[in-house]
């Protein structure tokens, strides 16, 4: 008989998916290798993480453990993070899933998961009567049939291969689509500050290939569930956003517009007479400048122009400016560079106009976050790109975002997506700040 | 320690093909599970095909054995040489003969317990190894499974189900056209016409060649043509339609620069017959005078052979930035298709499957990126019929896919327009 997983190729891809773009190596199938559990356990020791899958008729029932089996040594007894979930055949996969601490405990005939509460409960997997009792917490957390005890046709065990980052894995994976769904709903929500204005322009300022219009087609993916190209992005000799953008972004292909707008500008060079010109800020600040205007590196707008917004409202107005860097040129800036940042900031001061850092391609986008997604950690912080630019921006660390733009690769990720959306949320507060310090006229 | 193998992707690759298109599975690592002959059959044993590879200081090499253990059979044993890998058979006994001295096997026997493997100066011989003993630091165990297996196979034909559907039922944006046109454009010989004929295959459900397909050097479209699709023999249209041009060429003999602008605005009709010397202009024969939006060109793909496209010439190196600036400043979003991925070096139909994980691929789409300035996750493969009888749900999978971005891609660029131009005409 072929050793070969009873989940189909689609149920397989999506739990690879759900455990974070991870491989699964079949290690041992109960109906091939024996029904012993000494078949399994020989196997399955030292592989590192796995996922024990047990197929019943009409669903699946799985558990991921971080870490090895435990072994003689420890009396083959364990304590493990693991994630129980379990998912239904034939259906577009969603998992439900808990996580929970459990002693696994081996014993000649069974598989025994301990869970540390009182009084004491236990999943237990009988391999050769091929039959699993689940807990009344696990029935609860994972919405399953209450019929408790029940026979099983096959039990798989893969290993896990992939892992990035194993100390914050569980957390990441059964919590961060979570995290991001809530993230999301909070920005669909969203109202500027006393609806002053209905929609906040956030202008996005940096060098040329710093990753505006990247940023921009990453919150659009977002919002639509798919990777999008509106803003053309790649690589040039100088920079490829020569116009005035003003991007609206709509909740999904045919949804509703979302409460921002997000201003796309040429990018900055450190040569005069290249790239965005110094002297075109206030007017865009000052919301004169109307969408698609053709920058001219060489000569700013002036009133003269036919398209030149005379008498800007509110809502025209630029409410946050996120300066875009690309983390991995910080430490090198040209002193040029430096130079010609100080004079743009020192424009968006005079406007008073809120402002936040964007630092665009962190490699590690799994390390950023502290384990509650609530703020960057603190080996994050201290790099030396972040206080430098703590430093030379003037940028307090809690308005200074980090994010990985979609530019490489073809499937949405939700840490990505949660340092995308939290960046946003960010913008959104310094833009209300922004609307409530504005005089009442 | 890990579980992941010593191999480096090249040299992993190379004897899954040696071996038939096979996917590697890591089962035993001695350095993990301890150098042990026991341990390795209890946890390779009734797992189907395996390979054990030993790595020593300067050499892989191993056994490929084909039956389960414990059964008997023929057992491969083979050597990496510098660019090819050497084979012989010895046998038929079981695995553990490989690790346990006895008299039925004299020819190569793996010692893990010393670290060490002793071969017969005959099988030395044919392997082209320079030593009777050899010792070692690693083995390692596989189990091998066909790649393109019934279950991928019947996964893809759901697969491709499912990208049919939500194809067959796309809106434009915003409902501003009925179909989106999408151009094809690159040099000659790049597999614009056949891309065509194999998204129009899939669709009517055997192999077809509606456009006709000409070689490298002359390229056969001189006219250009824009195809609709129906939907089987007999049903719907389409939503989008395929504009096949000519060729462009470093030399004078492709498609003339100056008659792209006129073709992205859609003044060139169907079956205008290109003058390599002489671009369209107004008045001539049938031009278009007042196109609609519908009629304009609304995703722009390159084509490109992916085994050429690392060494285009200079002039049409300059002439793809050229094109590509134009369409920047017309705001027209543009995709890259490499086309005969399938024909790329070490690369087998059944690495299709998960392409953009293959390393070779993966160092194309840098090269293009870097290149030519197109964003990596603009670049798509795809794979066109070329000398299939039938369809391959492998190659239609990822043909749909990449028309499906496309899609994706012309409704970027019609939520970009200026409501103004939606309705305006040219």
């Amino acid at each position: 008989m072929a050793v070969r997983t009873t989940l189909t190729w689609n149920e397989e891809k999506s739990l690879q998916k759900l455990l974070g773009n991870v491989s699964l190596i079949l290690l041992y199938k109960s109906t091939v290798h024996g029904n012993r559990i000494s078949n399994m356990y020989n196997r399955c020791i030292r592989q590192g993480s796995t996922v024990t899958m047990i197929y019943c008729p009409k669903n699946s029932f799985g558990i991921f453990m971080l870490g090895h089996y435990p072994e003689i040594s420890e009396g083959f007894r364990k304590l493990n993070s693991s994630i129980y979930f379990s998912f239904q055949k034939n259906k577009t996969m969603e998992m439900t899933a808990a996580f929970l601490n459990s002693t696994l405990k081996i014993s000649n005939d069974q598989l025994e998961f301990q869970f540390p509460i009182s009084p004491v409960q236990y999943l237990s997997l009988d391999l050769h009567k091929r039959t699993i009792v689940i807990p009344k917490l696990l029935v609860e957390k994972l919405g399953l049939n209450p019929d408790l005890g029940f026979r099983f046709l096959e039990c798989e065990v893969f290993r896990v291969e992939g892992i990035k980052d194993a100390a914050g894995y569980i957390n990441r994976i059964t919590r961060a689509t979570q995290h991001r769904n809530s993230l999301l709903a909070d920005l669909r929500a969203y109202r500027p500050y006393a609806d002053l204005v209905s929609e906040i322009r956030i202008l996005l300022l940096g060098p040329v290939g710093s990753g505006k219009s990247s940023f921009f087609n990453s919150v659009k993916s977002i919002f639509h569930g798919h990777l999008t190209h509106q803003a053309i992005v790649g690589s040039d000799v100088t920079s490829i956003t020569e116009q005035y953008r003003i991007y609206s972004v709509k909740d999904g292909k045919d949804g509703k517009s979302l409460p921002f707008m997000l201003c796309d500008s040429m990018g900055l060079d450190e040569k005069e007479g290249v790239g965005l010109c110094v002297a075109d800020i206030p007017h865009i600040l000052k919301g004169c400048v109307p969408d698609r205007y053709q920058f001219s590196p060489h000569k700013p707008i002036t009133p003269k122009h036919p398209a030149f917004i005379t008498s800007p409202s509110l809502k025209d107005r630029i409410h946050c400016v996120a300066y875009v860097f690309d983390i991995n040129s910080i430490d090198n800036l040209s002193s040029k560079m430096v130079a010609k940042f100080k004079q743009v900031q020192k424009e968006v001061l005079n406007c008073g106009v809120a402002h936040v850092a964007l630092f665009t391609k962190v490699n590690n986008c799994y390390e950023v976050l502290q384990d509650n997604f609530l703020k960057m950690n603190k080996s994050m912080i201290s790099q030396s790109q972040i206080q430098n630019a703590n430093k030379m921006l003037g940028i307090p660390l809690s308005n200074i975002l980090v994010v990985e733009n979609y530019a490489s690769e073809r499937e949405m990720d939700p840490l990505k997506d949660i340092l995308i959306l939290s960046a946003l949320k960010q913008m959104f507060r310094a833009a209300d700040d922004f609307l409530e310090d504005l005089p009442l006229e | 320690m890990a579980m992941t193998t010593c191999l480096t992707w090249m040299q992993e690759k190379k004897l899954q093909n040696h071996f038939g298109e096979k996917q590697f599975s890591l089962l035993y690592k001695a350095s993990v599970h301890e150098f042990s002959s026991e341990s390795l059959l209890q946890r390779c044993s009734k797992q189907g095909p395996i390979i054990t590879v030993i790595h020593s200081e300067d050499h892989i090499l191993g056994a490929y054995v084909p039956k389960s253990y414990p059964e008997d059979c023929f057992i491969i044993l083979f050597a990496f040489q510098e660019t090819t890998i050497s084979h012989c058979k010895i046998g038929p006994f079981q695995l553990s003969m490989l690790f346990y001295e006895s008299d039925r096997n004299s020819e190569f026997n793996i010692n893990l317990e010393k670290k060490e493997v002793a071969i017969s100066i005959n099988t030395m011989d044919k392997l082209g190894l320079p030593q009777c003993y050899i010792s070692f630091q690693e083995c390692e165990v596989f189990r091998c499974e066909d790649l393109l297996d019934k279950r991928r196979m019947d996964g893809l034909t759901e697969l491709r189900e499912s990208l049919l559907t939500a194809i067959r039922t796309y809106e434009p944006y915003g409902g501003r056209v009925c179909q989106v046109r999408i151009l094809l454009l690159g040099p000659i010989g790049a597999g614009k016409s056949s891309f065509f004929n194999s998204v129009k295959s899939v669709f009517r459900g055997h192999v077809t060649n509606q456009a006709l397909v000409g070689s490298k050097t002359t390229g056969v479209s001189e006219k250009y043509r824009t195809y609709f699709i129906k939907d089987g023999k007999d049903g719907n249209t389409l939503p989008f339609i395929l504009c096949d041009s000519m060729g462009l060429s470093e030399k004078e003999e492709g498609l003339h620069m100056d008659d792209i602008p006129c073709i992205l605005e859609g003044c060139v009709p169907d079956r205008y017959q290109f003058n390599s010397m002489k671009p369209i202009t107004p008045g001539l024969g049938n031009y278009t005078g007042c196109p609609m939006l519908k009629d304009r060109i609304h995703c722009v793909a390159f084509v490109f052979d992916a085994n050429s496209v690392g060494h285009l010439s200079d002039e049409m190196v300059e002439k793809i930035r050229r094109i590509r600036r134009e369409l920047i400043k017309c705001g027209v979003v543009h995709v890259v298709l490499l086309t005969h991925v399938d024909t790329l070096d070490l690369i087998t139909k059944g690495d299709l499957i998960d392409i953009y994980r293959c390393v070779p691929v993966k160092l194309k789409l840098e090269a293009v990126h870097r290149e030519l300035g197109f964003a990596l996750s603009d670049i798509f493969v795809v794979s066109n019929y070329t000398s299939e009888w039938e369809l391959e749900p492998v190659m239609d999978v990822l043909n749909l896919s990449a028309l499906r971005q496309m899609l994706w891609a012309a409704d970027d660029f019609l939520e970009d327009l200026p409501l103004e131009e939606t309705s305006r005409c040219f």
